[in-house]
């Protein structure tokens, strides 16, 4: 039986279905699966297959999209359960992503968002037009590992560094990651920043090496 | 010579984003421009920064907007009319890496590659007005606007197309263009010596910047292209009739603010809004959805009485390969064949969708972007070229390259009729053998390192760039 509720997790997840999601998140308190594990065997499993197969050029971006609000739908049906019983869900590790002030450009910044939580991470997606101290604010309260910056406008990545001294300035161990159509990675390295990323599968692929670094 | 809606369906399109102006709006972020619109008759929601335009402001615009307007150069001689039914390319637009000419290795573009491109641009017949190629990373960002504009001036005759980034900046390359036509009241008689572009952010949003500058132009009367920037599936339908429909919003949005600010600015009306590939999440710009867009807006803009301007020809591949030049041969040719007034990136000396400069893939373009300027010429039917004299003449026996009436006849229509490419290999084996065997990337690195031995376009008068680096001077230290 439990087996069959992950496997029901996991192709809800895989096809999209929020709504079956849901029904197996439900099924799986139901019959006393641990809630830890229908997400690492069910949800989160159909998700990174979903990832994986968009790394590959297999699966639409769409897809992974939707694949990804199906397995948020499941675990927030899930979360209540596991605080229960004081566990936590096992991450890749806490992201704040948002494109820096005076930018209001939103597109890659959200695509980078979806592969960093196909690959495990928890995101918090703090938008558009955010100013340094909120970035290292909500960092420092999220308890997060990675700061990810976006800018698309030449005259808004100043901005980046910006974040960045902020960073250091707080004394707290926070990664920065910066990406966005006019920055590269010699503008990356100048201005300090831990990782660079022109596209979201290598965004993510960053991330986790960061956290490998971090131990 | 292409048509791809019906009038029904140009009319359909046209409805619909009659409707999202109105019901949606736009969202401006700037107090002035919505001002200027609420004070008109749109409905603007103040704190939401969203205006809701109503289509008679729409029709009011499009009486003052005009269909063709003059652009001015250094060398009057390269003066043209945009709008008067030729189709006119420039260049590419702003890599940050250039692969270098000399060592073929892919590095960060710096101020001499804008130079060498902008010759570049000022030697290929192909490229009627120049646009930035390059943006230095080797530049200070509060003079970046204004070295490259003086780069460009000192590097074409050519019309130049400035990069505005910052209104602080934008204002300054103003002062810069005031200093080449003479003088404020000279360059308010002749604003279009330069002319620049704007996008928006889609989708349906304006950054306060963007809107000051429109309003910096329109105070002018300096032409600009406003050109929607939406990538299909992400910041924009999936759909390509409701990417046209969003992006007919978002440029008339600024067509109306301009006309009402400034009546009678010219406004070049376009896009280089192309698809998100959904399997690799990337702009796509050599698709062929890339085409439809531009064939399809430039019939709105027809219908509209206002001249199209495309970013047609983009090319995503990273080298300079058979993908690059098909990619920019059919998105520049489908623009050209539909009747866009202005294919920018036209020859596109970039790859990698505007990333990385290559100076051999500007050189294949140029030849890529002149074929596509002959078969834009099409064939000339009159009573002296339909040649029946001729033809009787060397009747059976005879033929075009023995006859002397013929060869007469052909001596005089050649230039007309055939169009001769630059580096195109179209030599026999043994001749091509001869010569090294050498392929197309191979001999545009040799002849692009010919022109920028060779060619030399005049200096600038001395006392004119003495006051332009003086701006550029006088910023920096402010800074």
């Amino acid at each position: 039986m439990t087996t069959d509720i992950f496997e029901e997790l996991r192709t809800a997840v895989v096809a999209g279905n929020t709504d079956k999601a849901e029904e197996a998140a439900r099924k799986a308190l139901e019959f006393g699966v641990p809630p830890l594990e229908a997400i690492s065997k069910g949800l989160a499993k159909g998700v990174r297959e979903v990832g994986d197969k968009f790394a590959e050029g297999d699966v639409y971006l769409v897809e992974l999209i939707v694949s990804g609000k199906a397995m948020k739908a499941g675990m927030a049906i899930l979360l209540p359960a596991i605080k229960a019983q004081s566990k936590e869900i096992e991450r890749s590790g806490t992201v704040v992503i948002g494109t820096v002030e005076g930018d209001i450009h939103s597109i890659g910044k959200d695509m980078v968002g979806t592969l960093l939580e196909a690959n495990g991470f928890q995101v918090i997606n703090i938008g558009e037009d955010v100013p340094a101290s909120v970035f290292v604010d909500t960092a420092v309260k999220e308890k997060a590992d990675i700061i990810g910056l976006s800018a698309l406008l030449t005259s808004s990545m100043p901005r980046q560094r910006d974040v960045i001294e902020a960073v250091k300035e707080s004394g707290h161990d926070i990664k920065v990651m910066i990406g966005g159509a006019p920055t590269t990675k010699e503008w990356a390295d100048e201005i300090g920043a831990d990782g660079w990323a022109g596209d979201a599968v290598t965004a993510a692929r960053k991330a986790k090496e960061l956290m490998e670094a971090k131990g | 010579m292409l048509s791809l809606l019906t009038k029904n369906e140009v009319e359909m399109i046209h409805t619909a984003s009659m409707e999202v102006l109105e019901r949606v709006g736009v969202l401006l972020q700037n107090k002035k421009a919505l001002d200027i619109l609420e004070e008109n008759g749109a409905a603007v929601e103040a704190e939401r920064h969203v205006v809701r335009i109503p289509e008679y402001l729409v029709r009011d615009a499009l009486k003052y907007a005009p269909s063709r307007h003059r652009m001015y150069s250094r060398n009057p001689k390269y003066d043209f009319t945009i709008g008067d039914g030729k189709p006119y390319f420039t260049n590419a637009f702003g890599a940050h890496y250039t692969i270098d000419l000399e060592t073929s290795e892919r590095r960060l573009a710096t101020l001499k590659d804008l130079d060498d491109f902008t010759i570049l641009s000022d030697f290929y017949p192909t490229v009627d007005y120049v646009k930035p190629n390059i943006m230095p990373q080797d530049l200070s960002q509060d003079v970046l606007q204004q070295e490259m504009a003086l780069s460009m001036f000192k590097n074409t005759e050519k019309h130049c197309s400035m990069l505005a980034l910052t209104p602080e900046g934008w204002r300054d390359v103003i002062e810069m263009a005031k200093i080449l036509v003479g003088g404020e009241d000279e360059f308010l008689n002749n604003p279009a010596i330069i002319d620049t572009g704007f996008n928006n952010v889609p989708p349906l949003k304006y950054s306060s910047d963007i809107i000051e500058m429109v309003l910096e132009c329109a105070k002018y009367r300096i032409p600009f292209d406003i050109s929607t920037g939406a990538l299909a599936s992400a910041s924009g339908p999936i759909t390509l009739a409701g990417m046209l429909v969003q992006g007919i919003v978002e440029n008339h949005a600024v067509l109306v603010l301009t006309q009402l600010v400034g009546p009678g600015t010219p406004v070049m009306w376009g896009s280089c809004a192309t698809i998100l590939d959904q399997r690799h999440g990337t702009a796509a710009y050599g698709s062929p959805e890339n085409g439809l867009i531009h064939a399809a807006l430039v019939q709105m803009a027809k219908y509209y009485g206002i001249p199209y301007y495309g970013a047609a020809g983009v090319i995503d591949s990273k080298v300079p390969d058979a993908q690059a030049a098909y990619e920019n041969t059919m998105n520049a040719l489908i623009s050209t064949l539909a009747g866009a007034d202005v294919i920018h990136d036209g020859v596109y000396g970039i790859l990698e969708a505007g990333i990385t400069a290559s100076f051999e893939q500007f050189a294949i373009s140029n030849d890529i972007c002149g074929a596509i300027k002959r078969v834009a010429r099409g064939i000339r039917v009159t009573e002296e070229t339909l040649a029946v004299d001729i033809i009787e003449h060397v009747g059976h026996n005879k033929n075009h390259l023995t006859d002397d009436t013929a060869l007469m006849f052909t001596k005089k229509h050649i230039a007309e009729e055939q169009w001769h490419p630059w580096i195109t290999d179209r030599s026999s084996r043994p001749d091509w053998e001869a010569r090294g065997s050498k392929d197309i990337v191979e001999r545009a690195r040799e002849r692009t390192k010919k022109i920028l031995e060779t060619h030399e376009v005049p200096p600038l008068d001395r006392e004119v760039e003495t006051k332009m680096v003086k701006i550029i001077k006088k910023r920096a230290k402010k800074s």
